[in-house]
């Protein structure tokens, strides 16, 4: 365990412990505000207010930050929840603690959760975002008018005969204080589980998260879910320490103030948004006398950081970090080529891997065999019969069959717009077909959804790598093993033994594929800070590590070195030795030649040539269909 | 029977409004991929101006009209400025955008907010004075048929400029594939920048005829911009006549839900709306695109 430390720099570097610094000072002073700032029972009600929507924030950040989920209007689940647990302590004859209102709150914020987010998610991008701020308008509109739950003057317990909170004081603040400090490690445990995992690559990119078996209707769910479980739990804490909840408690205002903490602070990291959110709820909430022109300030501060600084205050301190070599790598970066060039310059002060490591690009002088783990128990062949697509007037695929053997490679060429990826896309069901089937044996694809693709065990690869740009190049394999390493959701967060050994598991897993093809030396660089052909190695090594039956590579030696070309043709090689069957899309005919049992020529959407290498030597049509000659390839070479 | 009708009407009316903010964002989005959340802001804006200029300067109704343009088209370039072209101009990554123009909203009602002061709302007069007309036997205020007129009127002339001249078509083409545009020689910034004009006439115009109907009120700029987006979900995005069936379609809904149900409750109307369609048919009644990819 410590020697995969030391490779990937979490070891040894003298002033790692450093990062600790900010979370450790901010807990202290979370605890010691009382001592700072006045500990009256009324100051100690605003601190608790304050905390109640830290967790609020926490929950969002969980959705959208990490889940990529902009429930923005999550203010509505906090009050339905708040609302859930002022009524059960009203009407309960004895009045109910804060754990049973803890329990309320989460239960009614969960289904209101699910009543915005079960359609809003079958349309998804901002529609939930939009969706879910009218439920935040609407609620407390609502709210105003009805009298079960006080109309506008809300609902005070304290004015409810024969109910008294059994804590208060200082000794509630501290309980509060702790249950902040929970929801941040539980988030943080679950950003770093096959769950949160999950959200990121759902985040970055759909097709990469169905590549590679993510349920994504379901894992959009989980984000929501448990972001409004949180968010209920929010508004149990709220009424308990508050002793009140009426409509002005969470105006639809209230929402893009937490929006604002949350950018300003940081999406995406775990102590970001809370940062944010103390500075802005801090202002709106102690600095009343400004009120009037508190939207100006935040308006002016949010638009800024959304253009400017879109990962907000915590992603120039990682970098500040880097700088001083306090952290050991160089998260938080956009998308897109520019956050590639802003964070070379981090990842080249990265401290190198402990001295007796390898650290050279080197691979493994020989392959080790990777056998199918995924649909391994079928014998069939990967078969595409008849396939037909067509978008508008152009018909891209017309007519195709194919099959793919297992321990086989399959050369699939042609000029672009011959319909070579738009044939792979058909098989990992991004596209529908219009005629046709697609099938394992006798088992069909071509009716079930895209997920299954993967869970059938045929993995692919991309014409442009799609990864995980702030996460390393290990990090981005390890969603891959996850998905044939199983253990359950709650087992990988909470760490239970089931869920640390599989985590190991997954992580070593992940780790040996990844210097078995040289890339020793990137395992903790973000992939953003890699280059092309190592982005695409990396890419190929999350396919691999799916053990998947068939392996589907779109143009995988496009922009390689020599020696990087080399390394895909072995393991295209060795894929097909260890039993793999590989579909080699490839505009680089001598390479898909001298490996290739069977292949096909695609010439505007249908087969122009079927066979084997030798065959397509010595075949006419091809070469005049692309040479202009009337002679085989083989004479004309 | 009359009851019905008035609510019909009156339906028909704010119905008009929530289609023509519809049609707003629908011209920006078909131009920039991006959904701009300040639209209802951009609207309240304008009822603002034309507070100033009829009740307290006592302007003709035809100079607040150009005033309003002025003023919501001034805006909605600076916004397009600062907030959607630093979008635009760069591959678009997450939903920045949206909180870029969450924001501005937020600055624009505050500003509204502080320029009205403490002002009760009072009651805007009309472009055709406070008058009725009998329609099947009810009295129909006129501000109400404006509403419905301008709305008709603003669809069609979107739809031919969308059909029939090649810059409409070119903003169409915009927002699905910008580098082909590009290379066909349209300019993305341009044809950004003449969206947030359009549609700033467009939003300018649903000031003008919705300040008799909501009186002096800005500060429900973002009520207005969330149910235009409803009246856009329901009716299906990127259709035009979806914007315009989807914005009476709510209107309705909300004055039968007040006339049979509770008005206490009215916005619920638009919240159970939009809740059923997205769950019955995700893309809208009239939706053609595939909504996912938006």
């Amino acid at each position: 365990m410590s020697e995969i430390a030391g490779r990937l720099g979490l070891a040894g570097g003298g002033r790692t412990w450093l990062r600790w610094a900010i979370p450790a000072v901010l807990v202290i002073v979370l605890y010691i505000v009382p001592q700072l700032g006045g500990s009256g029972s009324f100051r100690l009600g605003e601190y608790e207010e304050v905390l109640s929507f830290l967790i609020i924030a926490v929950a969002l950040n969980i959705a959208m930050g990490y889940g990529g989920q902009y429930i923005l209007g999550i203010t509505a689940v906090f009050a339905v929840g708040a609302y859930g647990a002022i009524l059960a302590a009203k009407y309960h004859p004895h009045g109910i603690g804060l754990v049973a209102m803890c329990i309320i709150g989460g239960v009614v914020g969960a289904v209101g959760g699910l009543i915005i987010g079960l359609p809003a998610l079958r349309v998804g991008g901002f529609y939930l975002a939009l969706v879910s701020l009218f439920a935040a308008l609407a609620i407390p509109t609502v709210a105003q008018q009805w009298g079960l739950v006080g109309a506008d003057t809300g609902i005070p317990l304290y004015a409810v005969a024969g109910f008294a909170p059994e804590i208060n004081g200082e000794g509630l603040y501290i309980i509060v204080v702790s249950l902040v400090l929970l929801a941040t490690l539980f988030s943080w445990a679950l950003v770093h589980s096959r769950v949160g995992h999950r959200f990121v690559a759902l985040h970055t990119s759909p097709q990469l998260a169905t590549s590679i078996g993510i349920r994504a209707y379901r894992t959009q769910l989980l984000a929501i879910l448990i972001a409004s479980i949180m968010a209920g739990i929010a508004g149990g804490i709220y009424v308990y320490t508050q002793q009140f909840f009426a409509p002005g408690s969470s105006s639809v205002q209230f929402a893009i103030l937490l929006l604002a903490g949350m950018t300003i602070g940081g999406m995406g990291t775990i102590i970001g948004p809370l940062i944010g959110s103390v500075i802005i709820l801090g202002i709106n909430q102690f600095f009343t006398s400004f009120q009037q022109y508190n939207g100006i300030v935040f308006g002016v501060l949010l638009l800024a950081f959304a253009v400017f600084l879109p990962n907000g205050l915590m992603a120039r301190l990682n970098v500040l970090g880097d700088r001083l070599g306090i952290r050991p790598r160089a998260p938080s970066l956009t998308s897109g080529p520019s956050a590639a060039l802003a964070a070379a310059p981090a990842a080249s002060v990265a401290p190198p891997a402990t001295p007796g490591t390898v650290t050279t690009g080197k691979p493994a002088a020989t392959l080790p065999p990777w056998p199918p783990v995924i649909g391994a128990g079928d014998s069939g062949a990967l078969v595409v019969d008849g396939a037909k697509r067509s978008f508008g007037g152009v018909t891209a695929v017309d007519h195709v069959d194919l099959t793919l053997a297992r321990g086989q490679v399959h050369g699939l060429i042609g000029s672009n717009g011959s319909g070579k990826t738009t044939l792979l896309n058909l098989i990992s069901r991004f596209y529908t077909l219009d005629e046709g089937q697609i099938r394992i044996g006798s088992t069909r694809l071509d009716n079930q959804p895209p997920h299954s693709v993967a869970r059938s065990g045929i993995a692919r690869t991309f014409q442009s790598p799609k990864l995980m740009l702030r996460e390393t190049a290990l990090e981005n394999v390890i969603p891959a093993v996850e998905l044939r390493v199983r253990c359950s959701g709650p087992e990988s967060i909470l760490r239970l033994p089931r869920g640390i050994r599989v985590n190991r598991q997954a992580r070593d897993e992940a780790l040996e594929i990844l210097e078995s093809l040289g890339l020793h030396h990137v395992l903790s660089q973000p992939a953003a800070a890699l280059p092309h052909g190592t982005r695409r190695m990396v890419e190929l090594a999350r396919a691999i590590a799916l053990r998947p039956s068939f392996i589907l590579l779109d143009e995988p030696a496009a922009g390689l070195s020599p020696v990087e070309l080399d390394l895909v043709t072995e393991v295209c090689q060795n894929l097909a030795r260890s039993g793999v069957g590989v579909l080699l899309i490839e505009h680089n005919v001598p390479m898909v030649l001298s490996i290739a049992d069977t292949v096909t020529c695609l010439h505007q959407g249908r087969i122009l040539f079927q066979g084997t290498p030798a065959e397509l030597r010595s075949d006419t049509t091809v070469a005049s269909v692309f040479l202009g000659i009337d002679e085989p390839l083989e004479a004309s070479s | 029977m009359t009851l019905f009708l008035t609510a019909l009407f009156a339906g028909l009316a704010v119905g008009s409004v929530y289609g023509l903010i519809a049609l707003s964002y629908t011209v920006v989005f078909n131009s920039t991929a991006i959904f701009n959340v300040a639209q209802g802001d951009l609207m309240m804006a304008g009822v603002l101006v034309s507070y100033f200029c009829l009740d307290r300067w006592h302007l003709p109704q035809i100079v607040t009209l150009l005033v309003i343009v002025a003023v919501v088209v001034a805006i909605s370039l600076v916004e397009e400025r600062v907030a959607v072209r630093p979008f635009v101009a760069r591959p678009v990554v997450g939903l920045g955008w949206f909180i870029a123009t969450l924001a501005f909203s937020l600055i624009i009602e505050t500003v509204a907010s502080i320029i009205y002061g403490q002002n009760p709302v009072v009651p805007i007069p009309g472009a055709l004075g406070n008058g009725t007309v009998s329609v099947a036997g009810v009295h129909v205020a006129t501000k109400f048929i404006l509403a419905f007129v301008v709305m008709i009127v603003v669809m069609v002339a979107l739809e031919l400029f969308y059909k029939r001249t090649w810059l409409g078509t070119a903003m169409r083409g915009v927002a699905e594939d910008r580098e082909v545009a590009a290379l066909r020689g349209i300019d993305a910034l341009r044809i950004s920048r003449l969206a947030f004009i359009i549609a700033g006439l467009v939003t300018a115009l649903a000031a003008f005829v919705v300040a008799p109907i909501v009186s002096a009120d800005v500060t429900v700029g973002l009520t207005y911009g969330l149910k235009g987006f409803i009246a856009l979900a329901a009716g299906g995005f990127g259709s035009l006549r979806g914007c315009v069936i989807g914005g009476l379609l709510l209107g309705v809904a909300e004055q039968m839900f007040d006339l049979y149900i509770s008005s206490n409750y009215e916005i619920l109307a638009g919240l159970i709306l939009v809740l059923i369609v997205l769950a019955v048919r995700p893309a809208g009644l009239f939706g053609t695109r595939a909504v996912r990819q938006v």
